[in-house]
């Protein structure tokens, strides 16, 4: 699609000559506004995670029980929370724990799911339809339902959390990935190294599997939106992170509702940053999928 | 037909199997079982070792996994689902209230996601790349954004702050006092039937894209036929097929799916009796709970390619 600049600024920015990133970026903001919003609301997110200690005013875990339910003002901007923690500071220090385990949770997933995927599609035959019929077992059960039998199975924690969440991940991720695989298979190329004798762990890691990254990476980016979303309600239930870690679902738990109604704040800011942050990997996510695999466009 | 059917009838068999075998060894490995939940759970004090022997063997916990396995299954093949671990009621008992609950809401949530999703899809289809589909693509992305649980807490928060009102907190069911029964569940059905609408309200803007550039949408409109005439007995029959099938399998999940919407709407259905379950080890009821979501699931699947199978002369089935 042929983008003609617009205002001045497109202008001299288009004059400038850029390296292969900064132009792919640009190029990509300029088509797909949506996306380029998500991707500024990751940012924001990732550069808040990382600068939490510098950007919090205060101590996310400091009770102050002088100060409890604060109402926002220019002491606590967000208010404060029924044991007098800083509703912000607790907030910033939140997308740590939510990125965390978004990343964690979606790059375990996808890779399993990747790498079963793709053996499946390779190996065929009845392999393929036993890892077929396992999958469907899978399917057949709601993702949060597996997510808490998991949860029981291994303790709660953050690290728990995102095995809890990998596990439904891996037989969704496999079946996109087995469909793309499929046809990978098919390639001269891996004819080719089949001939050449090699092994069909190196075929299958080394051949296919860089030849499926675009759907797998999709697939990575709408996960990590699911995976913040599935961490919040499993907090939420008291099954996810355990206090006193800063997490947004954890936030909204207990205190939270029961004084919403003098302290509607406690309940409205979390939920807000767990929506804004799933919101932008979906904006991105949408984007990417459009931008880098025409064979999956929505129009 | 009668051999597709018959084929796709049979193959739930052996995955339903499979969802056994893999809930039954869950269940198992999760550490400690039903009887030491009970009893650890009074002031936290150990009975002795014997006693709690005594009642896993009433339970038949003392036996090896293979048998319990197979008495379960025998049960399950004459559709007796056995007696809770925990209370000793029969757990058709147990889960019948919950499971009307749970199957009406789930009704009702699919209910407003359809209605959101139709019009709002179709509306965006039609004002494609301007501010209108602008708006209704965010507005769908943004419901796939809110927990449903969180959008929950919004709206009692504001019907408390402002209407100085709350939503029935017990369940009544539907034949006993249809008012009632409504004004507690018609909140979590809208919170939860926004957020499934956008899944809905997304596929149904694509493929009425799709069927718009047809040649005989072209057809109909050369001819001078009305707009509304062409979108509706046209378009829209051939746009919403796939709509309907993906918010279907959307409303399989809702059955059990619900877990956390409930906990904040305090209504007691599937899902927060599997929290229960799990919690208290009671392997019985969490076993059979799961049979249930997942045949559930597995049914509305085969009515789903069935029907669409039937409707769309198109596809053909070997």
């Amino acid at each position: 699609m042929a983008v003609t600049p617009h205002t001045v600024d497109e202008l001299t920015r288009a004059a400038e000559p850029r390296s292969g990133w900064t132009a792919a970026v640009a190029k990509f903001a300029r088509e797909r506004p949506l996306g380029a919003i998500g991707g500024a609301i990751i940012l924001v997110m990732v550069v808040m995670a990382a600068t939490a200690g510098f950007l919090a005013p205060y101590d996310p875990l400091a009770t102050d029980y002088g100060a409890m339910l604060t109402a926002p003002g220019p002491g606590h901007w967000l208010g404060t929370d029924a044991f007098g923690r800083d509703v912000l500071s607790r907030m910033i220090y939140g997308s740590r724990t939510a990125l965390m385990v978004g990343l964690g949770a979606s790059l375990i997933g996808a890779t399993f799911g990747g790498v079963i995927g793709v053996a499946s599609a390779y190996f065929g035959g009845r392999v393929d339809l036993t890892v077929q019929r396992v999958m469907d077992v899978f399917f057949a059960f709601p993702v949060i339902i597996l997510a808490l039998a998991v949860v029981s199975i291994l303790g709660t924690g953050v690290g728990n959390v995102i095995l809890a969440i990998a596990v439904p991940m891996v037989p969704r991720c496999a079946r996109v990935v087995r469909a793309s695989a499929l046809s990978v298979r098919e390639m001269p190329y891996v004819d080719a190294a089949r001939a050449a004798g090699y092994g069909h762990r190196r075929i299958i890691l080394r051949h296919m599997l860089p030849n499926v990254m675009a759907p797998l990476l999709i697939m990575a980016t709408a996960f990590l939106g699911e995976a913040i979303l599935l961490e919040a309600s499993l907090s939420f239930l008291g099954l996810g992170v355990t206090e006193p870690t800063a997490a947004w679902g954890l936030m909204l738990r207990g205190a939270a509702v029961e004084f919403a109604e003098s302290a509607p704040w406690m309940a409205v800011f979390p939920g807000l940053a767990i929506s804004l942050a799933v919101f932008g990997f979906n904006l991105l996510g949408d984007s990417l999928r459009d931008a880098l695999d025409p064979r999956l466009r929505t129009q | 037909m009668a051999y597709y059917i018959l084929k796709r009838l049979l193959a739930i068999i052996p995955t339903l199997l499979g969802v056994a075998v893999l809930i039954f060894l869950l269940l198992r490995v999760v550490p400690g079982d039903v009887v030491e939940a009970r009893y650890m759970g009074e002031g936290g004090q150990f009975q002795s070792q014997d006693l709690m022997q005594i009642e896993r063997k009433k339970l038949g916990l003392d036996q090896p996994l293979w048998k319990q396995f197979t008495t379960w299954m025998w049960g399950l093949a004459h559709l007796d689902f056995g007696l809770s671990m925990w209370t000793g009621a029969p757990i058709t008992e147990e889960i019948q209230l919950r499971f009307a609950l749970s199957l009406q809401l789930a009704v009702m949530a699919s209910t407003v996601a359809v209605l959101l999703a139709i019009p709002l899809g179709v509306l965006a289809a039609l004002k494609q790349d301007t501010w209108v589909d602008y708006a209704v693509r965010v507005f769908s992305i943004a419901g796939l954004a809110m927990p449903s649980f969180w959008l929950g807490i919004l709206m009692i928060l504001s019907m408390l702050i402002f209407f100085k009102w709350l939503p029935p907190m017990v369940f009544t069911p539907l034949w006993v006092n249809p008012w009632e029964n409504l004004a507690q569940l018609i909140w979590p059905a809208l919170a939860v039937g926004y957020r499934y609408s956008a899944v809905g309200t997304r596929m149904m803007r694509s493929t009425m894209l799709e069927v718009l550039r047809e040649d005989y949408i072209r057809t109909a409109r050369a001819k001078g036929l009305w707009l509304k005439l062409i979108l509706t007995r046209h378009a829209l029959r051939n746009a919403i097929l796939p709509v309907l099938t993906i918010m279907s399998l959307e409303f399989a999940f809702l059955l059990g799916g619900l877990v956390v919407t409930e906990q904040v709407f305090n209504l007691n259905g599937l899902g927060m009796l599997f929290v229960e379950g799990i919690a208290r080890r009671d392997y019985t009821l969490t076993q059979a709970l799961v049979m249930l979501v997942a045949t559930f699931f597995l049914v509305v699947n085969f009515v789903v390619d069935i029907a669409y199978a039937w409707l769309d002369p198109r596809i053909r089935y070997r």
